[in-house]
């Protein structure tokens, strides 16, 4: 399964919501890397990411994550990650990863 | 007792991951593990195959993955390139400092029962093993 990531601004709300559909793994990390650094350099503000229909996601993919929210701390920003299937979850508490991110329900 | 093996060969290419994702979560549910272990398997070995890659620049390589199926366990065993011993301690204080790689090992020592590292005919190896249901009173924990 490869990766697609919807993205759009929310205007109200002036965050980015990124919905990626499919997998973040070291195939596709390099490509969740470019979508999520080129948002960030339009618009440095938080970064709403819905996990729905992620299905899977590996230590690049992490590693991804982890550098843009090492970008967007610089200006007081945040990535919020949203609707995690339990597979993801428990990825993201056996690193402590949850405790990096901000995590909703 | 080993009931069977089965071995796959893949190039060292990102896009073929998957493909062994694919085939380890088949394997396993074919066993009878449950969905949790399925999945643990899955990202273990997944993280195996992708340290192998960060690590080698050469293409004409491959990388060789072996399932052992035991009645209460799988075994799996795949190439380990030397730099990335699997023996090595992880020194990074906190996960944000950790190098992909790292990351990925310290995953697999998580998730699977037993991580170990050999040397077989001059080629490092990576063997993991995940038990079917630990059982902590008489029953499968499920």
């Amino acid at each position: 399964m490869a990766l697609t990531v919807d993205k759009k601004y929310d205007e109200n709300k002036n965050m980015w919501i990124l919905k990626p559909v499919g997998e973040i793994d070291i195939y596709t990390a390099p490509e969740f890397k470019d979508i999520l650094l080129d948002i960030i350099k339009e618009k440095t503000i938080s970064i709403v990411i819905d996990g729905e229909r992620l299905e899977y996601i590996d230590s690049t993919g992490l590693g991804v994550l982890i550098s843009g929210l090492k970008k967007l701390k610089e200006k007081d920003e945040n990535i919020i990650i949203k609707n995690m299937k339990a597979n993801i979850k428990k990825l993201f508490s056996i690193t402590g990863l949850n405790n990096v991110f901000i995590i909703k329900e | 007792m080993l009931k069977d093996s089965i071995k796959m060969i893949i190039p060292v290419k990102p896009e073929y991951v998957s493909v062994v994702r694919l085939t380890a979560s088949s394997i396993a549910s074919r066993m009878g593990f449950n969905i949790e272990e399925i999945d643990d398997i899955k990202v273990a070995i997944g993280e195996a195959c992708s340290n192998i890659i960060m690590d080698n620049t050469k293409e004409d390589i491959d990388i060789e993955v072996e399932f052992l199926l035991y009645k209460d366990k799988l075994t799996i065993k795949i190439d380990d390139s030397e730099k990335n011993k699997c023996d090595k301690e992880i020194n990074s204080s906190s996960i944000e400092e950790m190098k992909d790689k790292e990351l990925g090992l310290f995953i697999i020592k998580t998730l699977m029962d037993d991580v170990d590292c050999m040397n077989e005919e001059g080629i490092n190896k990576i063997i993991m093993t995940k038990e079917i249901g630990v059982v902590e009173n008489g029953y499968r924990n499920e």
